[in-house]
Parts: structure tokens; sequence; C-alpha cells
């Protein structure tokens, strides 16, 4: 995919992770019950001991993740913008990738949107990584 | 550009994306790092915002569910878990946050199963601790709060071994429990009633040959079931079935 399509497409993959991200900090903060399709499974990961850090809740910490995100893709595309979306989509996917070691291995229960939000970030990471090495063709070809 | 830059600056960009992965990496350890210690065996008393969270995270989990005594859950329910376990178990840590979690939200919460906690030491070192802080957990249930204290210890509980229940813990977790009224906890935490009922547990266990934690003794009317270790959700669901 040439590296001006990157752009949208990264648009639309960060709206739909905000989307994640929101609906889960509703929920969080408006105690109401997370709509999940396996059970009460989401419940027990949102009332498990990895559900906030330093006191933060996880929904949180990835919608603040989302907009900061959001920021960088819509600033102009420079060599910065993308080592910048590089930066935080590589934390993001690693930070997923630890939450999803605990939903499996730790707490023993998975929670459809944080997995949802967990491979759109692994897209983002992704797509962002080819968006920075593309810039190489485009500047040096 | 010019075509003879381009390696130089081309080297330049991934050397920068380098090292811009690698602070990404080590944020991600620092979150990490912080997400484990404040669930992890060594996590201890929770203060200020943290307290609060996790106050919160227990009166969602309970919310709704009847305690009496010991017992979470409706006393109708056709099956009773009997969980046993050290309040300084690591693993009762871990069943409690994870399997246990997913058992209330989906039997006890709909009737299907109340649990009982009851008292086993393994990991606590000092049978005078032992005694104190399964009292300081029963003594909340007699304001039918036991489930909230026994949650709030396992989500706080210190290093293993590293002798951090004093009198100042077991009251600092029980400040944690909304509703509660301390004047009375303190009183019944020093009774001897409650000292008496932590060996009755323990006589019950050693007389049903169960020395490990946590352990299950699931009885329904159609037999008992004993389950040891973290054992996942759907090994007890299974095992409840199977009595009810």
């Amino acid at each position: 995919m040439p590296a001006r399509r990157l752009r949208p497409v990264m648009f639309v993959l960060t709206a739909l992770g905000a989307a994640l991200a929101a609906y889960l900090t509703y929920t969080h903060y408006a105690h109401v019950k997370v709509a999940c399709t396996l059970g009460t499974q989401c419940e027990t990961v949102q009332h498990s001991a990895y559900a906030s850090v330093g006191g933060v809740p996880v929904a949180l910490l990835g919608l603040g993740g989302y907009a900061a995100i959001l920021v960088a893709v819509l600033i102009p595309d420079t060599d910065g913008s993308r080592l910048a979306l590089l930066a935080l989509t590589a934390v993001g996917f690693g930070f997923s990738a630890y939450l999803t070691y605990r939903e499996l291995f730790t707490i023993h229960a998975v929670c459809q949107w944080c997995i949802g939000s967990a491979v759109v970030m692994t897209a983002l990471a992704a797509s962002a990584a080819a968006h920075y090495v593309r810039a190489d063709a485009v500047a040096l070809d | 550009m010019d075509s003879t830059t381009g390696p130089p600056r081309r080297r330049w960009r991934h050397g920068r994306a380098g090292i811009v992965l690698g602070v990404a990496l080590l944020v991600t350890a620092a979150l990490a790092a912080v997400s484990s210690s404040g669930a992890g065996p060594r996590a201890g008393l929770a203060t200020g915002s943290r307290a609060g969270q996790t106050s919160a995270a227990v009166t969602a989990l309970l919310k709704g569910i009847p305690q009496s005594g010991s017992t979470l859950g409706s006393s109708a329910a056709p099956v009773t878990v009997q969980y046993f376990g050290d309040l300084e178990c690591p693993v009762c840590q871990a069943f409690t946050l994870g399997s246990l979690a997913q058992l209330i939200a989906d039997d006890v919460r709909t009737g299907v199963a109340k649990v009982q906690y009851r008292s086993l030491q393994t990991a606590t070192q000092l049978s005078s601790t032992f005694r104190r802080q399964q009292a300081a957990a029963l003594a909340a249930g007699r304001q039918n709060h036991l489930w909230d204290y026994v949650e709030l210890f396992y989500r706080e509980q210190g290093a293993e071994g590293s002798n951090y229940v004093t009198r100042a813990y077991l009251a600092g977790l029980a400040t944690q429990i909304p509703g509660l009224n301390m004047r009375r906890w303190r009183t019944a935490a020093s009774a001897p009633a409650l000292g008496r009922q932590v060996s009755a547990d323990e006589s019950s266990a050693t007389a049903a040959g169960l020395n490990s934690t946590p352990t299950l003794v699931i009885v329904g009317a159609h037999g008992t079931r004993a389950l040891v270790g973290d054992v996942r959700v759907a090994a007890v669901e299974q095992a409840i079935q199977s009595v009810r």
C-alpha cells in the first residue's frame, strides 16, 4: 500500500480503537455492566487487579494513547510526525501484548473489547512502521 | 534528494527509529512493572487513590450479592463451595483475583452457588499471625463484610514471608470497607471466639485430609468434590454441575 494511503487507514484504525477505549472508560466510571459475548469474562478482566496502572484505569490510559496517536496522524506528514507515530504505536502495541498475556495466563479470562483494542493497536503499529520505512523510498528514490 | 546522500541519511533515520523503539520498549516495561506492582504479591497496603480504586473494584464485584458471616451468596443456593484459604497465600491470591472473580459473577451472583471462606494455615509463618489475620476477616463478617475484607487482603497482599501483617495493616484494610463500623470490628477482631472459629476450620480441614490452599470443597445434593490449587473456573463450574 502506498505511504499516502496509510494515513487514512491509520485514522480509521485510531478512531476505532478510541471508540473501544471510550466505551470501556464509560462503563468503568458509570459502573455499567460491559456487554460481553463471553459470559462475564469482560467483567472479570475489568475487576481484576490489572485493570489499572498506578490508580489510573487501563481503559482511560488507552483512550489517552489513542488521542495522542490521532494527533500524530492529523498533523502535517513530516519525518518527525512519522517517528512520533512509530513511538506511540510501539508503546501501545507492547502494553497491549502485556495485558493480553495477563488475560490469558494470569486472570484466565478474555475481554473481547480488550482483544479488539489489541488487534487494532497491532495493525496501527504495523502501519506506522510501514509508513516510516516507506518514507525512505519516497525521500530517497 | 541527491542519491549520494541517500544511504547515510537512510542509516541515520533507521538509527533514530531504533533509538525511539528502544525508548518505547523501556516505557512499555515501566508500564508493565507499575501494573504488576499494583497487582502482584508485593503490592502491600494501598493508600491514597490506589486504595480508593481497590475498594471501588471490590465493591463493584460484590455489589448486590448477599453476605452472611463467612458466606457469600444466597442461602438458598443449591451448591456450597467451601474455600479453604490462607490470606497470605500467593496461590490463593491468584485464584481469588482470577477464577473466583469469574465464579462470583457466573454462579454466585446468579444464585447457583454460595461460597464459604474457611481458614487453613499454609503460607503464613506464625500461627499467632495467622489467627489474628483470619480473625480480622471473620470480624468483618460479623458485619456481613467478610468477603470485602478477604478480597481487599488478597489485592493488597504483601511479599510472602516479609512479616507485613501488622495490626496497622489489618486495620488499614478494614478502613477501606465502606460502611464497616471500625469500633465494632476492633472489638470483634480481638474476641477469643473468632480465634476458636479459625482453629475449628483448621481442625475440620485436617480431619478431611486437606493440607494445601486454595482447596475448594464443593458440596451439593449429588455429592462432594474437592479441587486443589489455582484451578480454572471451567473446572470449578464442571464440579458444581456434577454435584448440583
